[in-house]
């Protein structure tokens, strides 16, 4: 039987800032449904590589492809199949819940925005909050925005770059349950993050990156959590 | 078409957050009469001004109170990490400069329909000019300071030094603009026909479409890091 193909696709993935490289040849393959969570220390080139596979800069060399549209080529169709969320919360503050996330369902051409926006406030439990202004929403209540406005289309592919940071436990937990619940419905995820117990209790595949490289990729099935951990911290000392 | 939905959508958004808090537009506004009336005091009250004075006057307090709003426009999308958010949606970076060169179009004019009575009001007793005479002035600079100031405010709100790049970078790029529209509005308030205008208002023209193209064709380098 022939292997399926890859959802996510990165080869050759290089990035470089002057002289400084901060990406040295990333290789993934990704199948679809997959959640891969990549560890790394400050200045690793985690966020790096999700901004270039979410088409916010540029890489230097090497092609990333998202169910064969390459990022060049095909930019419409491959940003079409991506959602983002950051620690940043991409709302727009004087907009309320409901108008952030009917703006955002719009330009996505989603054809009943204000149904998609309601539908994914019940989703996010925020459906209560919908006329508040976005900038009264506590931290937690910001990245539920932020959640649901990076499923406005649909994603195929979710983009999370240190999406704890700022959480309390309550929110932080919140979080994870609603990956859980997207993760079940066969959406291919990449997270990066510091917070190893968090990265560790959604993802599928576990991957450590350092100084530009990806030293470490496994499934998580085929790791024991205390000796990945005494491999994450051995990378941190080396560096 | 579905170029002229977006553009609408994203215009829509800018136009309701700033008709809701009304920042933007009340500072210019403020500020734009403030510069007015101050000259009118350092001028002395109710003395006469030629028209080349008066149309210095007129460009002075428009062009400071605009850059207020310019400013604020652009960083509003760089609060959160919004343009990120644009940039990763199918909205396309020429979109997004037009739609911002809308706004800040619109935001100017708004201000201006308080600033030229309030000009007239003070200093116009002694012009003989119709203030409809300066529709194509006010039109082309509009057209050109937003298209440019948009380029430039991309640029300058990345940094923390926002509201004294912005003025540094915008006004030498303006000044070919400005020195015509002082020219033709001079002639305007002496009413002058709108002929003896032409030999102004072409080469405004030339310099708005020159500027608007390079905005556009520039605003994806300024937008996505490299």
């Amino acid at each position: 039987m022939s292997e399926p193909s890859s959802f996510l696709r990165i080869s050759g993935l290089r990035k470089s800032y002057g002289s400084r490289e901060a990406l040295r040849g990333i290789n993934l393959d990704l199948q679809r449904g997959e959640f891969l969570c990549l560890f790394g220390p400050n200045g690793a080139g985690k966020s790096t590589l999700l901004k270039i596979v979410a088409t916010l800069l540029r890489p230097s060399a090497g092609q990333v492809k998202v169910q064969d549209y390459d990022l060049e080529e095909h930019p419409e169709q491959y940003r079409a199949q991506l959602g983002m969320v950051s620690h940043q919360s991409f709302v727009y503050q004087d907009l309320s819940v409901l108008e952030n996330l009917e703006f955002y369902a719009t330009l996505y051409g989603v054809e009943q925005p204000r149904e998609k926006a309601l539908e994914l406030l019940e989703e996010v439990k925020l459906a209560d909050r919908y006329d508040m202004l976005a900038a009264n929403l506590s931290r937690g209540m910001q990245q539920r925005l932020t959640i649901a406005r990076a499923l406005v289309n649909d994603p195929a592919l979710l983009l999370l770059d240190e999406p704890y940071t700022g959480l309390d436990e309550h929110a932080a937990s919140v979080l994870r349950d609603q990956l859980q619940i997207l993760h079940s419905r066969k959406r291919t995820i990449v997270m990066v993050t510091h917070n190893l117990r968090r990265g560790m209790e959604s993802a599928t595949r576990l991957g450590i990156l350092v100084r530009g490289e990806l030293v470490y990729l496994q499934q998580k099935a085929d790791v024991d959590p205390t000796t990945f951990e005494h491999l994450y911290f051995r990378h941190l000392e080396a560096q | 078409m579905k170029s002229l939905r977006q553009i609408r959508f994203l215009c829509g958004k800018d136009l309701r957050i700033e008709l809701r808090k009304k920042e933007s537009l009340v500072s210019m506004a403020f500020f734009g009469v403030l510069i007015l009336v101050m000259l009118n005091i350092a001028n002395g009250v109710g003395k006469q001004i030629d028209a080349e004075a008066g149309a210095g006057i007129l460009w002075v307090a428009i062009l400071f109170s605009s850059v207020l709003g310019l400013g604020r426009v652009f960083a509003r999308e760089k609060e959160n990490g919004c343009v990120a958010a644009l940039l990763i949606s199918p909205v396309s970076s020429g979109e997004i400069f037009v739609a911002k060169a809308l706004v800040n179009f619109s935001l100017m004019l708004l201000a201006e329909l308080v600033l030229v009575p309030i000009f007239f009001v003070l200093f116009g007793a002694r012009l003989s000019g119709d203030p409809l005479a300066l529709l194509p002035i006010l039109v082309l600079v509009n057209f050109g300071f937003s298209t440019t100031g948009t380029l430039v405010s991309a640029i300058s709100a990345g940094t923390r030094r926002n509201e004294v790049l912005l003025p540094i970078l915008l006004f030498p790029l303006l000044l070919p603009l400005m020195t015509l529209a002082v020219k033709a509005t001079a002639l305007a308030l002496a009413a002058k026909p709108l002929a003896d205008l032409r030999g102004q208002l072409e080469p405004m023209a030339a310099f708005c479409v020159v500027f608007a193209a390079a905005g556009y064709l520039l605003f994806p380098f300024v937008l996505r890091e490299d």
